[in-house]
């Protein structure tokens, strides 16, 4: 339990990890619309150029980006298989009633999965980068506008900061209750599922019973201290836009037309060798 | 019983950047009948150490013997090495969960195959035990408590198992001092019957001048001493060095050394100690 690794940020010190996190936020943004532009196999490349340029200026080992890609491996499977068996393809490579697989579903769930697995790795980054502290921060100045239409964003903020910020102290408290239930005899991994539902109930419920009391003592330690969200706030980090933001900026947006470019076939540079690399222009 | 650690290390997330050091190179022995002490600062790795006696923590690296079980083998009969080693965490109070007191008590018993009379009976014998009025509490759910009696209850939790080596981690933290005289006093009671070897952590010098027959250490996960009290006590080196602070009774007798008058008695407790300085006078 004490690996867990919510928020999963890398500590490292990198061109990605000093850059603000409202550019980050951006530029996530931004890469997700890439992915989604990317249409055939070269344009894919380049998104994978992307992703593996950002890894190596984070200083992330890049298998610990690939490690991210385990979550949805079921995700990729189902989808890879969906795409595979029903897409309305026209070369039948065989069939069989309503399923039939084609040359264009073999692409075409190829590039699903491909995309996939590009938009898990690009966004792992963003959380391997940040602090989930510096990530609310960004969110609430990004959603700054908002306030004039009445959304408490600065509540919101720190709702969202409060509960990141509790999820590694409960985790801690569930180890350590488990560990006291543990030393009671109490085993939490045998037996069927009701039976090891009902063994979580010791656990659980002086969880609840603490979540309660925290959030208690957490309210008045707030209210003691005059807490309230006035809009002249100041903060002890201030985040600033700096030349690395803007090369940051401008390094994804090279990438974005880098791959509308290919879509596009702007340059008819991979025409000549159209034969050899027919799978891309697919 | 007795239980042997040798060589014992254990590092935290290896292989990570969170990677940490907890335990290095530990050996030493707890023989039948200590009441032993670990001390150090925070973060030395008491707990972490503690936490190995009932396999709560695998054996990473080194060996651990408790009475005839090995806990460094590859399977561990985990039921009888609970039963036998029972361990107090601390705050225990919040580990309460049950419906009523009893079946909170019962837990742990009922999960080490106590028949349902067993139960009810090793039940009644510990809430006794800690001061709790049996028929008074047993039907009462456990939060209707005072903060003292969920803490009694939750040692009868541990106790009901009948285990013979008792762990206590911090087991006097954020109690008054009466509280923490019972909670001592109960421990000394149950050393002369139910347990035979009782090991404490604890950051208060008093209790462990008083309680403790030995004493263990630690300082960034290494064994800096394994020694008793009276001696601890004397190595002014190792007190100051990892930041521990003297007994009363130790602090007394240098002020008055510091006067001129020398007790020459190793008396770590208050009544000894009074009566070795009325004894001088006396004299």
């Amino acid at each position: 339990m004490k690996d867990i690794s919510l928020g999963q940020f890398y500590p490292a010190d990198s061109f990605t990890h000093k850059m603000d996190p409202r550019a980050k936020l951006v530029l996530v943004v931004a890469f997700i619309v890439m992915a989604f532009l990317a249409k055939n196999f070269l344009s894919y490349f380049a998104v994978m150029l992307c992703v593996i340029s950002a890894t190596l200026v984070s200083r992330i080992p890049i298998l610990k980006v690939l490690k991210s890609i385990k979550a949805i491996i079921f995700i990729l499977i189902f989808t890879g298989i969906l795409n595979l068996l029903f897409y309305n393809g026209e070369t039948v490579l065989w069939s069989w009633w309503q399923i039939k697989i084609t040359v264009e579903g073999i692409i075409f769930s190829l590039k699903m999965v491909l995309r996939l697995v590009l938009l898990v790795m690009g966004t792992t980054l963003l959380t391997y980068t940040t602090t989930p502290t510096a990530i609310t921060d960004g969110m609430e100045s990004l959603m700054h506008p908002l306030k004039y239409i009445k959304v408490p964003v600065h509540d919101i903020a720190v709702i969202m900061s409060i509960a990141l910020r509790f999820i590694p102290i409960i985790s801690e408290e569930v180890d350590k209750i488990m560990m006291a239930q543990k030393a009671r005899g109490a085993a939490f991994d045998n037996g069927g599922l009701l039976k090891r539902a009902k063994a979580l109930l010791p656990v659980l419920i002086p969880l609840f019973v603490s979540a309660f009391r925290r959030a208690d003592e957490l309210a008045l330690a707030l209210d003691a201290r005059c807490y309230n969200a006035t809009p002249n706030r100041t903060r002890y980090k201030q985040m600033k836009f700096s030349l690395r933001d803007v090369l940051g900026v401008l390094g994804t947006a090279a990438f974005i037309v880098l791959v509308v470019a290919l879509n596009n076939n702007f340059w008819g540079a991979y025409e000549p060798v159209a034969s050899v690399w027919w799978l891309f222009s697919v | 019983m007795r239980i042997e650690v040798k060589e014992l290390g254990f590092v935290y997330s290896p292989k990570s950047p969170f990677e940490k050091v907890a335990l290095d190179d530990i050996t030493f022995t707890v023989n039948e009948g200590d009441t032993l002490g670990i001390v150090g600062s925070t973060g030395s790795g008491k707990s972490t150490l503690c936490r190995h006696f009932n396999a709560l923590i695998r054996v990473q690296r080194g060996e651990i013997t408790v009475g005839e079980i090995r806990l460094h083998a590859k399977k561990v009969d985990l039921k009888t090495l609970r039963k036998n080693v029972g361990m107090l965490f601390q705050f225990p109070e919040y580990q309460l969960f049950a419906d009523t007191v009893k079946k909170d008590v019962e837990f742990g018993p009922l999960n080490f195959g106590f028949s349902a009379e067993e139960a009810d009976a090793a039940a009644r014998e510990a809430l006794e035990l800690v001061g709790l009025d049996f028929d008074e509490v047993a039907s009462k759910s456990p939060f209707e408590l005072s903060g003292g009696q969920m803490r009694r209850a939750a040692i009868a939790g541990v106790l009901a198992s009948r285990p013979s080596v008792l762990v206590l981690d911090e087991p006097t933290a954020g109690l008054d001092p009466r509280g923490k005289r019972e909670i001592l006093e109960l421990v000394t009671a149950l050393k002369a019957g139910v347990t035979g070897t009782v090991i404490i952590i604890s950051h208060n010098m008093d209790e462990i001048a008083e309680f403790c027959n030995r004493v263990v250490v630690l300082e960034n996960g290494k064994l800096l001493a394994d020694t008793t009290p009276d001696e601890l006590f004397n190595r002014s080196d190792i007190v100051e060095r990892t930041e521990l602070d003297y007994p009363h009774t130790v602090k007394i007798k240098r002020l008055l050394a510091e006067k001129g008058v020398f007790i020459d008695s190793s008396a770590l407790n208050a009544d000894e100690l009074s009566a070795a300085i009325a004894g001088r006078f006396k004299a």
